[in-house]
């Protein structure tokens, strides 16, 4: 079991020490024995961010998930600090966020047009569309890709969610064993 | 010349086998497999054999030798070879019809013979081939004996092994595409006489698809040039079902073919798309055939390797996609294809990822596992993360050593020294700090390690990574108890201790 993880920069060792890390922070900002339903909701909902996140930054910007991914994580902080009431910060940083966002969102749109387009050309022969957009509904950041390349992200993806799924696992099993 | 003549006696008197076996030995001559069915007067058209023509017999020798010698030759056998062979070098080399007929026949159609056993023996014997196919076919023609050829299934696995000669075609001249056009209307008599042995044509264009992928650039340049040829001869070979008409179809066809050889294809031909056959059947197993042959021809592209003078122009940067037999040239179905075919080969890996869909087959269902597989992970991470959310995640001893060891693991190769040190300090560091309040302060500064004892993931991950220390926005709170019972060197430290675990272990003062 010690030779497993031999490659201190594979993925699943940085995935697993930014889990940690944000999983640490996580329980210390509560103490979770005095936690109610409501609390530990929240708290999963925290550690479920964490886990994605950790993911995401894991594979950086060199998949198109991981960059969707990251970017709504980001859109949605902002949108919670935006919300939250600091006005003064915030309202700096709306500006820059929302024009980022519109732009973002303009050229994502741009590009979902495009591609849908593209898509139905060349998947109608295939006779796939359905699936394929459910795919594109899972995998986060498939909107804009055709087929193809939804494929290759697939692939990646479905590796890095089993490495999570064994990480957390192992977690879990640590926690649970006292 | 003298080895054909030799191989040939020895083809005519042995018969097929040991004439395929002696094939293999020659690999100059293209006569090798061709002398087995060659005539005696087989050598005179060796005689044309260009080098290329003698390195493809020489390929072609061996697995077609392989196929041939396993199988014996009895009449009926010997049409069933001569289609295999017909079908071999008329995707190898267009040199040489290779009519079954003149196979049986062999005094008959010496030219015939040797066109067609050379083009089984030597794939890139094609261009001196040219005349004889043309001289066979004509002759297969006028004979009265055609005998059904049946496609039998090892055709296609043939043909698959021939597609790796599709490279050598490249250098082939115009006479692999006469070849395979003189191939074709052979094919198409044996397919309107015997009928349908169709079942082959579907396994062999998945072979021949699997050849031509091999190698994209091999036959650029003969794609591109057969593509327009094959166009044409396509439409010559749905003229040529009908046997009668088989006859002008070849010089049809040849004509077309010197036709095209005049008019280079660009660098993606496309084939204009084989026109239906009066027979569904019939047209399918031609472009079967067809398809088969061309893509034994062309190595990897797709392209139907009607005979081609080589392509003048040199092969580009991009991959050379041309279109196969029977199927349409136009960019975009040419673009398609590629594009399918990628497609499948990403889905082939997938295959490999998901676990249990060995057994789906089809696309739309391997999707379905798919979507299902990755819709089954993202809900065990969310039932993970609540899991962990509930796990109340005490920090004893015990887990500490434990998580360093994997965050250990996880790392690694990274300093083992540090780990030991770590998890042993980590076991005992939190009781024993309570227990040595003071010293702890004097000895923090000192002992760096025990320092990280009150946060082992901390102090593992930063050990191991060199990180910083993780903002204390979060844990300055949380410890505010361990900094005033340490002190403020302590609290410092502190980062991201366990709350509920420090005061607990530091409620034994000593």
């Amino acid at each position: 079991m010690d030779s497993q993880h031999l490659n201190p920069s594979s993925l699943k060792s940085r995935f697993t020490a930014r889990f940690l890390r944000a999983l640490i922070k996580i329980n210390a900002q509560k103490p979770i024995s005095s936690s109610s339903p409501r609390e530990i909701f929240q708290r999963y909902r925290r550690i479920k961010v964490a886990a994605d996140k950790s993911m995401a930054y894991s594979v950086r910007s060199r998949r198109t998930w991981s960059r969707a991914t990251l970017w709504k994580l980001r859109s949605r902080s902002r949108r919670r600090l935006a919300s939250s009431g600091r006005r003064s910060s915030i309202k700096t940083r709306t500006t820059t966020t929302t024009t980022t966002t519109t732009t973002s969102t303009n050229h994502r749109a741009a590009i979902v047009e495009k591609t849908s387009h593209e898509k139905e050309n060349k998947e109608d022969h295939v006779g796939l569309a359905v699936q394929a957009e459910e795919l594109r509904e899972l995998v986060p950041g498939g909107e804009s890709m055709d087929l193809c390349n939804l494929l290759d992200e697939t692939a990646h993806y479905i590796k890095c969610l089993t490495t999570q799924v064994q990480v957390m696992k192992k977690i879990a099993n640590l926690y649970s064993l006292e | 010349m003298e080895k054909d003549q030799v191989f040939m006696g020895e083809a005519v008197q042995a018969g097929w086998n040991s004439c395929s076996f002696g094939m293999e030995m020659e690999t100059d001559e293209l006569n090798c497999v061709g002398s087995c069915f060659l005539n005696p007067k087989w050598h005179n058209s060796m005689d044309q054999s260009d080098p290329f023509e003698s390195a493809l017999s020489s390929m072609v020798c061996s697995p077609a030798a392989s196929n041939a010698g396993s199988t014996n030759f009895p009449a009926s056998g010997d049409n069933t070879m001569m289609t295999d062979l017909i079908g071999k070098l008329g995707n190898i080399c267009n040199t040489g019809d290779i009519s079954p007929q003149s196979l049986i026949k062999p005094p008959n159609n010496n030219n015939n013979c040797s066109s067609n056993t050379s083009c089984y023996t030597s794939p890139l014997d094609s261009p001196p081939k040219l005349n004889l196919s043309m001289m066979g076919g004509n002759q297969i023609l006028k004979h009265p004996s055609l005998v059904p050829v049946s496609v039998d299934p090892g055709f296609a696995e043939r043909a698959a092994r021939f597609s790796c000669f599709n490279g050598l075609n490249a250098q082939l001249g115009v006479t692999e595409a006469e070849f395979v056009q003189l191939t074709r209307v052979s094919t198409n008599q044996s397919v309107m006489v015997t009928g349908s042995q169709v079942h082959v044509p579907d396994s062999n264009k998945n072979t021949l698809q699997d050849g031509n992928s091999c190698s994209d650039k091999r036959n650029s340049r003969l794609s591109r040039c057969s593509s327009p040829e094959n166009g044409d001869s396509k439409d010559e070979s749905s003229i040529s079902e009908q046997i009668p008409g088989v006859g002008s179809s070849i010089k049809a066809q040849n004509d077309a073919n010197a036709r095209k050889r005049k008019s280079m294809p660009r660098g993606k031909a496309k084939e204009t798309p084989s026109p239906a056959a009066a027979d569904a059947k019939i047209a399918e197993e031609n472009d079967e055939s067809t398809a088969k042959r061309s893509k034994q021809q062309n190595d990897s592209a797709k392209a139907e390797n009607k005979e081609n003078p080589k392509p003048p122009e040199p092969p580009k940067d991009y991959i050379h996609v041309r279109a196969r037999r029977g199927q349409a040239t136009d960019s975009h179905s040419l673009a398609e294809r590629v594009r399918r075919e990628k497609i499948s080969e990403r889905m082939k890996f997938l295959q490999d990822l998901v676990p249990g869909c060995n057994k789906v087959t089809g696309k739309a269902l391997m999707l379905d596992e798919i979507i299902n597989y990755v819709q089954s992970l993202q809900r065990q991470v969310e039932f993970l993360s609540m899991k962990l959310a509930t796990v109340n995640p005490r920090m004893n001893a015990n887990t500490e050593a434990l998580l360093s060891k994997d965050m250990f693991r996880s790392r690694g190769s990274l300093p083992h020294s540090h780990y030991p040190m770590d998890s042993s300090a980590l076991a005992f560091g939190l009781r024993y700090q309570p227990q040595q309040g003071l010293p702890m302060n004097n000895g923090i500064s000192n002992d760096t390690q025990i320092q990280f004892s009150m946060n082992p993931a901390n102090a593992a991950l930063h050990k191991t990574q060199g990180l910083q220390l993780p903002p204390v926005d979060g844990i300055s709170d949380a410890n505010p108890q361990i900094g005033s019972f340490w002190g403020d060197d302590l609290q410092s430290i502190v980062q991201m201790g366990f709350g509920q675990n420090q005061p607990q272990s530091c409620q034994s003062p000593p």
